[in-house]
């Protein structure tokens, strides 16, 4: 055959594929790559789940009682089993007696392994004020925080240790295959249409209704490298109750902190709170997750705050003793 | 095969601009804008009932204004959305004479429509649903497979098609692009045109620009890398027309592509079959509005060589390569298929 003849045979049977694709679609059938070796992967894999429920709730049961009962080294569970664990849904008709939902805290967990997160980098500058950039921000606080956390016993992680781009696929692949117990990333807000505006707030993953989050969280996601299909598979695992109120928690403990030790040096700082909202990192890594923005740089008074390093300093200082406090209420007796 | 009664068109149906191709040998490329006056003021002074295109976006202060595609896909549950998205397609086929004189009716239209690449299936029956009537069949295929179609690029090839909403990429085997040959980016021109207005109000706080301002100047001047030549353009601020330098922040807007894009290019060539890697990396096609983004096809070139080099090439007219392909299906594409794909 011919390589005009190979071609038109090989066009032939692509429209055959495209129509038969379409086709699949006016009658509401699955995609054609789901059938019929992955479907019936699928079925297994769903009526897996039915066994798994029970044998997890035994297990899990197992573990809380060991843990109460013994004086010996904790039971350690990584918060992605955990998470995995507990976000199973309860199969129709599946009876659980005597054994009562079980929360995260029930789990004690040492936190040992850290990844810190310095927003942005390399050509992705994050939030401008005049001589200052949001990149170079983070990572100056990330530095310090780093020094921190090691000096207190932790080990830590950092996503980029200097101006580089790193696409936040990238921060979240570290984080995840580094299996560390939680994800710490840092911001600096910029709030360009209320400059009187400055605060601190801490976020962990979640939906949001609010207009400036969801503008807040596309700008900060902008170098994501994520598909819309990955972005699909994402997002249909995550919100599972036990990472999600690690992270509540986390977050709450990181944000007192934050607010209380920084208004000290600025008593007009305002404390914006915890909040929900989609950032990719946060949607990505696989354990507890937060993402602080640490001041305003679209304000003149907090901009002139974070050029001092003193400031900065504090600024790593509290995120320090949040995350310890976090790791010592989810630490063992 | 192409019958003479029947019009055959491909169109790529774009979150910034729509492209269609017809078998007349017509071709158009429209804003994919669509606005209605906001009252009764607004239509005596623009004596019309929709506006469409570049004509929506220069009137968009009497219109409300709307922009139905959303990352290359109809906006869910807007209805005003779907019905901007049909007034875009029934303008789209009268430019190319459907339903304009008697010459072609919407009856005897087949069309071939690209959508992104991780489009689900209910997005694509969401499009056949709005362009019920509108033609008479109807043929979805993911827009990179309709630019490979068009260029008989058919085996080792990748294509990178960068537009406005989505970045869309796919390997062609020989075979049509299965989910594991494709890739979908949300970082596309819409988010290169947000990040330069950010990085613009940021150095100019004053000067008074807009989205559609910046839009246009990146169409006129972006690239990545060295400068062609200083971009200096011309925005009000406070009231007095004043020339900006926004080179550097040109250079950093259209470089926030190249990370996403070259990480998503290598891992898609990694997962070819190894003899054939080479063979793909030397066949790599840009198009797209994006395509025309200056420097682009050396820095992914740049990007190449530490995976053993590779050659992209940037299309000529690469806003058309899309809807040509669709044109080139919809005629290759038998009559017993077309009937059984009424829309």
């Amino acid at each position: 055959m011919t390589r005009v003849g190979r071609i038109e045979r090989a066009k032939r049977r692509m429209i055959q594929e495209a129509v038969a694709d379409n086709l699949d679609t006016i009658r509401g059938g699955p995609p054609r790559v789901l059938r019929p070796a992955r479907r019936a992967g699928r079925l297994w894999l769903r009526r897996s789940a039915l066994l798994l429920v029970p044998l997890t709730l035994a297990g899990s049961s197992y573990l809380v009682t060991n843990t109460s009962q013994s004086n010996a080294a904790p039971v350690l569970a990584s918060p992605r089993v955990r998470a995995s664990i507990l976000a199973l849904p309860a199969a129709e008709g599946t009876t659980t007696p005597n054994v009562e939902r079980v929360t995260a805290a029930a789990f004690p967990l040492a936190v040992r392994r850290i990844v810190l997160d310095a927003g942005h980098g390399g050509v992705d500058p994050g939030a401008i004020a005049p001589e200052l950039i949001e990149k170079n921000i983070t990572l100056d606080i990330g530095r310090r925080l780093r020094m921190l956390l090691e000096a207190r016993g932790f080990e830590v992680l950092v996503t980029r240790g200097d101006d580089r781009t790193v696409a936040l696929r990238e921060r979240a692949k570290l984080a995840n295959e580094s299996k560390s117990d939680i994800f710490v990333s840092i911001h600096v807000n910029a709030i360009t249409k209320h400059t009187e505006s400055r605060g601190v707030e801490t976020y962990y993953l979640g939906p949001t209704n609010d207009q400036r989050l969801t503008e807040l969280a596309a700008a900060e996601n902008r170098v994501s490298g994520y598909s819309m299909a990955d972005m699909r598979r994402l997002l249909d695992g995550v919100y599972a109750d036990a990472r999600r109120d690690e992270s509540q928690q986390l977050a709450t403990l990181v944000q007192k902190e934050l607010h209380g030790t920084l208004r000290r040096s600025d008593a007009g700082l305002e404390n914006w709170g915890v909040k929900r909202a989609p950032f990719i990192v946060l949607v990505a890594t696989d354990m507890p997750a937060i993402l602080a923005e640490v001041g305003c740089l679209s304000n003149e008074h907090d901009a002139a705050m974070l050029r001092s390093e003193e400031y900065r300093q504090k600024i790593a200082d509290a995120l320090s003793n949040g995350i310890e406090s976090y790791a010592r209420a989810n630490t063992g007796p | 095969m192409a019958s003479k009664d029947q019009l055959h068109v491909g169109i790529d149906l774009g979150t910034s601009r729509s492209a269609i191709s017809a078998s007349n040998g017509e071709r158009f490329l429209v804003d994919s804008y669509v606005g209605w006056p906001v009252d009764m003021v607004a239509k005596k002074v623009l004596k019309r009932d929709v506006l469409i295109g570049h004509e929506a976006v220069a009137n968009r202060t009497m219109l409300d204004l709307h922009r139905p595609l959303e990352r290359g896909l109809l906006k869910e549950g807007s209805e005003k959305d779907v019905e901007a998205v049909r007034e875009l397609l029934k303008h789209l086929l009268r430019l190319v004479g459907v339903g304009t004189n008697g010459r072609v009716s919407a009856s005897n239209v087949r069309a071939v429509v690209g959508v992104p690449a991780a489009s689900l299936r209910t997005n694509k029956q969401y499009l056949r649903n709005a362009m019920k009537g509108i033609v008479d069949s109807l043929l979805i295929v993911t827009e990179p497979f309709a630019v490979a179609y068009g260029l008989d690029a058919l085996l080792h090839t990748l294509i990178i098609d960068i537009g406005a909403g989505t970045t869309d990429f796919c390997v062609m085997k020989g075979r049509y692009p299965t989910d594991e040959d494709q890739k979908t980016l949300t970082i596309a021109g819409d988010s290169v045109d947000t990040h330069l207005l950010k990085l613009i109000e940021e150095r100019y706080p004053e000067a008074n620009v807009t989205l559609y301002m910046v839009r246009d100047w990146k169409e006129r001047y972006s690239f990545v890398g060295d400068a062609p030549s200083p971009v200096v353009v011309t925005a009000p601020v406070k009231g007095v027309p004043t020339e900006l330098d926004i080179t550097n922040e040109m250079r950093a807007a259209c470089e926030t592509l190249l990370p996403p894009v070259v990480e998503t290019m290598l891992d898609l060539i990694a997962r070819v079959e190894p003899e054939f890697q080479e063979r793909v990396r030397n066949n790599i096609i840009l198009s797209g509005g994006g395509g025309l983004i200056r420097n682009l096809a050396h820095a992914l070139e740049r990007a190449l060589k530490s995976v053993g080099g590779g050659r992209v090439r940037y299309m000529e007219d690469p806003v058309f390569i899309g809807s040509d392909g669709g044109l080139a299906l919809a005629i290759d594409a038998p009559e017993g298929d077309w009937e059984k794909l009424s829309a």
